[in-house]
């Protein structure tokens, strides 16, 4: 190339296109120059990066105007200053906050820039005023409370069964939540107006969702994807339940005495004891079956509904000071023994 | 994720009572808001989906601290000058036009599911639910789009001009789509003069736009789509005459827009009242001169009379619109008042729009006042509310301001029409950006020019700069009411406010304030005094760090430069210290320079204060000062600058006058060494204006201003 442009005679066609080459040529060998000087060079590993760690100069605008919670006037509306729920923002909010924790003797950072103070939820758009002015404002929207649901009791009467469901709110695109199909419906048992067998057979199909301390029943259903359809569930559930309760079967007339879900004094040895007592005591020796036993009304012996309770409370609330106690005074009384004296 | 809201106990039962279940079905809903049996439930009182919401909103007022909601309320983001507000503005609406352009042209990325292999989506699935159509990717057509006309219909639907114009074209043009369709694709490309309006999803865009202004040019395309088509359908329909007839007339396309109509006329087909409303407001293209304009109306009238077409609002307000744009005179104010009382017979009352054209035709700059705008607040304010009828509506606001300060000068009606504005939902009458600062720029002028200070002042407080923020010629009117007033705190606080509103740079204005400040400088509070001299040091500093920014950035249009009186005010307040250490004298000092060094725009108009603050100065000590205040005296050539170096050098040598005099007549090389550099300058400040030229060039150089600090030692 370079024997090329010695020889080389200015030419009117072959000018620009030669210049060309010639830049061409010089530039790629510079090029190949650099690179050796830059192979040849040791890289020093720089972890810290203190070389191009400059000190930049922060520049301040000048034309900020003063916070604008020191312009607002003392009797000033706060719910127009602060409408709606937001991060805290010291310089809207005219009070002297302080927040955070700092070591014995010193005081809590002010509110500026005080991240403590943006990360707890506020309710500065709660205050009382604006919840007053809120609940007057929907109140065209609220129909008059029914005058005779005046006590929680009126309420618990006419309106035993509650429907407990739950709303959610988020921000993402969609609106739905799984959550929000449960349905839990709660009821007294007592308002059922169940008899002593369906009662019984009652809470043998509800199994646990039956609450004896509280005599509440729950039925909870999420197996439908909808919550009205889980309503209707829980609805369905609870007439079923209640319906079959009140269905007697053929097999039940089998039920024995190990079947039985309490102590019935009637059926048991302790009253055909005292009946063989009392007939010994009158002097009529007879042999009764079992259903006379059964049938036999000890309202005629003295003192016997005192010990056919005493008796049933022993074995149904099991042995104890009290139990006991109330048996022995049963049974002196029954014997016609005199009060035990306490000294 | 969930922010898990779960319902009390209480309120379940409340929310979702139930009687016991037998009741339930079949339960009868009782009629009256009252519980019928004093046990079930009233029934509901029905409401919208927002009711509630609405009557939330309704509980919150006005904040005068803060800003605009759409702006951050943070005192590093909120705007205070008009540029800033309008950059924020549509800096934010920006990133959301990014959004939707990501959204638009990468829809796939909204429809697939994360765990779905790629390209193997099944269904089209949307995450969104409920699925709402507004926040739905647009569909984008070009040459290779497979168009259906439901397609067509859904851009004619949604406006899109330019998509269904293409639509249209991809369908075949005028031979492959439907009569219906095209007539209603006519009555878009009508509508909107074949032009793409400006979306109404870009609330900001559409709230600071420039197109103010309607011209009532032709700008109707002759020979485009629309016209096109209109040809192509047949047999023309009224539909399709009412279309044609109305774009024409609304983009003032006049003549032919009145040929067609007695085309159609003869043809026997009915037209619409909004067919002569637009015919009625561009009636005045016809005919030149006033008389024939308004023969030209009446007749129109009667053939829409002739028709058997009945009038409504828009025809009042389009026959107002054509007389107010014909110009002012005696007899179009006749004739309006005519048309008015003659739909009012119909039973027919002017709306705002109506009542703008009557306020443009009667309320003139230069000519007799007329008082119909009180009449009109007096109608609106017994209307239980405002409604948007025609665009023009959103006029109404500004204009009645604008008669109420320059037309009738009435504070009162200026009150009450901003009450009007800011009842219920009137607000949004306001129009736009544009018109709601000269909306205010109305209001604020005719406060300062009438109301009471306190009101005033009040009212400043409430609307700058949050809701509107000056002009200078606004704030020029509000320096004055406030050097009126004698409010030299809030004088004091006007720079900042310049500087915050973008104005410092404005020479005029600045010079303005000085004066302003000055003149009720005397009887403030020491309190204030102070703080109108900070102001005043401020404004200096101001000027000298604009002057050097300006030098090393060259800017192309320097700014103009304080004029020398503005000076001599800052000069007047600064020197009121009564110590020598005060910050006030290096303020002095510097303005003194800026005097020296010619840098000021014409010469002082009070000379006097100079001489006064020269003699202030020697008397505190600080000689330097007086000298460069006396030899810039002399060599403006003012005669106070004799007087003036007599009395300071007296003072400050402590001798009587007429030896000082005496003195001054000596020689001058014999004074030379005895004297102190700032008495040296002060003689060669009267020698320059006794004889009009220094003794010794070169002595004078002495009086450098570097010892400034020097003391009086003699």
């Amino acid at each position: 190339m370079s024997l090329f442009i010695r020889n080389y005679k200015p030419n009117s066609l072959a000018t620009v296109y030669n210049v060309k080459i010639w830049r061409l040529h010089s530039t790629a060998a510079e090029s190949t120059q650099k690179k050796d000087e830059n192979e040849e060079e040791f890289r020093v590993l720089d972890i810290l990066k203190k070389k191009d760690r400059i000190q930049r100069k922060v520049t301040r605008r000048a034309d900020i105007q003063p916070d604008r919670s020191d312009r607002m006037a003392p009797d000033q509306n706060w719910g127009n200053v602060w409408p709606g729920p937001k991060t805290f923002h010291p310089s809207s909010v005219p009070l002297p906050l302080r927040q955070g924790y700092v070591p014995k003797g010193q005081a809590p950072p002010g509110k500026k820039a005080n991240a403590e103070l943006m990360k707890v939820p506020n309710f500065l758009h709660l205050t009382p005023p604006v919840i007053k002015s809120q609940c007057e404002a929907i109140k065209q929207y609220c129909t008059e409370w029914p005058n005779l649901l005046n006590s929680q009791e009126a309420i618990e009467k006419h309106y035993p069964v509650e429907i407990i469901t739950s709303d959610y709110c988020h921000a993402s695109p969609s609106i739905r939540n799984p959550l929000a199909r449960i349905v839990t419906l709660r009821v007294k048992l007592s308002t059922l107006k169940l008899d002593k067998h369906a009662r019984d057979k009652f809470i043998r199909l509800v199994g646990d969702r039956y609450d004896s301390s509280t005599d509440l029943v729950t039925i909870t259903a999420d197996r439908c994807p909808a919550r009205i359809q889980n309503t209707d569930y829980v609805n369905y559930l609870l007439t079923a339940c209640f319906h079959e309760a009140w269905n007697v079967e053929e097999w039940e007339k089998d039920k024995t005495e190990d079947d039985m879900e309490y102590y019935d004094w009637n059926n048991n040895a302790s009253k055909k004891s005292l009946v063989n007592w009392h007939l010994q005591k009158k002097g009529e020796s007879k042999t009764l079956t079992d259903d006379e036993y059964k049938s036999f009304d000890v309202s005629e012996i003295q003192h016997a509904d005192g010990y056919k309770n005493a008796v049933s409370d022993w074995m149904n609330s099991g042995e104890s000071e009290e139990t006991v106690k109330k048996y022995a005074e049963a049974v002196r009384k029954l014997f016609g023994l005199p009060e035990k004296k306490v000294v | 994720m969930y922010s898990n809201v779960v319902v009390p106990r209480h309120w379940t039962r409340l929310s979702c009572l139930c009687r016991s279940l037998t009741s339930l079905e079949g339960q009868k809903v009782p009629q009256t808001a009252k519980s019928s049996d004093g046990i079930s439930p009233p029934p509901r009182i029905r409401r919208g989906p927002t009711d509630i919401l609405q009557a939330l909103a309704a509980t919150v007022g006005t904040d005068p601290t803060a800003a605009h909601y759409k702006y951050h309320d943070d005192p590093y983001l909120i705007p205070l000058s008009n540029f800033r507000k309008r950059a924020y503005a549509l800096s934010a609406e920006a990133g959301r036009k990014a959004a939707a352009w990501i959204r638009d042209e990468h829809a796939d990325l909204f429809t697939t599911r994360e765990w779905d292999p790629p390209n193997k989506a099944k269904t089209p699935y949307f995450n969104a639910d409920p699925h709402i159509k507004a926040f739905e990717p647009k569909p984008i057509y070009n040459d290779e789009s497979k168009v259906t006309e439901a397609d067509l219909q859904y851009a004619i639907k949604n406006a899109l001009i330019e998509d269904s114009t293409k639509v249209f074209q991809l369908l075949g043009g005028v031979e492959g789509v439907n009569d219906e369709l095209k007539l209603q694709f006519l009555q878009l490309l009508c509508f909107y003069n074949e032009k793409e309006p400006d979306s109404m999803e870009w609330l900001e865009e559409r709230w600071f736009a420039a197109n103010t202004r309607d011209r009532q040019a032709t700008t109707w395309r002759v020979g485009g789509l629309a016209e096109k088509i209109f040809q192509s359908l047949e047999p023309k329909t009224s539909e399709a005459y009412c279309a044609i007839i109305q774009g024409m007339a609304k983009y003032y396309q006049a003549e032919r827009a009145h040929m067609l109509a007695s085309e159609a006329i003869e043809k026997g087909l009915q037209l619409s009242t909004s067919v002569y409303n637009s015919l009625l407001a561009c009636v005045g293209f016809l005919r030149e001169g006033t008389q024939m304009r308004i023969e030209a109306l009446k007749s129109t009238l009667a053939q829409m009379n002739e028709q058997g077409i009945s009038p409504n609002s828009e025809t009042l307000s389009a026959c107002l619109k054509s007389i107010s744009a014909w110009g002012g005179g005696k007899a179009l104010q006749q004739v309006a008042l005519q048309v008015v009382a003659e739909f009012r017979k119909l039973g027919i009352e002017p709306g705002l729009a109506a009542y703008y054209y009557l306020l443009c035709v009667f309320c003139k700059e230069r000519g007799p006042r007329y008082d119909l705008l009180s009449t009109m607040i007096n109608d609106l304010e017994k209307k239980q509310s405002l409604v948007a009828t025609e665009p023009a509506d959103t006029n109404f606001f500004i204009t009645a301001m604008g008669v109420c300060s320059d037309h009738l000068q009435n504070m009162d009606l200026a009150e009450r029409l901003h009450n009007l504005l800011m009842k219920d939902d009137n607000y949004k009458l306001v129009g736009d950006a544009y018109k709601e600062s000269i909306f205010y720029r109305h209001y604020v002028t005719v406060t300062c020019r009438l109301a009471p200070f306190e009101k005033t002042v009040e009212i400043l407080d409430t609307l700058i700069p949050n809701v509107y923020v000056p002009e200078p010629s606004v704030m020029e009117e509000i320096i004055k009411t406030l050097e009126v007033g004698g409010a030299g705190d809030r004088l004091a606080q006007a720079w900042s406010q310049l500087v915050v509103f973008g104005h410092a740079r404005r020479a005029r204005l600045v010079e303005r304030l000085l004066d302003a400040m000055c003149n009720t400088y005397q009887g403030q509070d020491e309190e204030i005094k102070a703080k109108m001299r900070s102001a005043a040091t401020d404004i200096l500093n101001f000027g000298i760090m604009s002057e050097e920014q300006e030098e090393t950035k060259e800017l192309r249009t320097p700014g103009q430069k304080l004029s020398a009186s503005a000076l001599c005010n800052i000069v007047d307040m600064c020197s009121d210290a009564k110590d020598k250490a005060d910050p006030g004298w290096q303020t002095v000092n510097a303005a003194l320079q800026k005097l020296g060094r010619e840098e000021a725009a014409g010469v002082p108009a009070k000379p006097q204060v100079l001489a006064d603050v020269a003699q202030k100065a020697v008397a505190i000590g600080q000689p330097a000062i007086a000298a460069a205040a006396v030899t810039y005296l002399a060599e403006c050539g003012f005669e106070e600058a004799m007087s003036a170096s007599v009395q300071v050098l007296s003072t400050m040598l402590n001798r009587p006058e007429s030896e000082v005099e005496a003195l001054l007549g000596q020689q001058h090389s014999s004074l030379t060494g005895a004297l102190h550099p700032s008495a040296m300058a002060i003689a060669e400040a009267y020698s320059i204006a006794k004889t009009g030229a220094p003794v010794q060039r070169e002595s004078s150089s002495s009086s450098s201003d570097s010892d400034s600090e020097s003391s009086d030692d003699e």
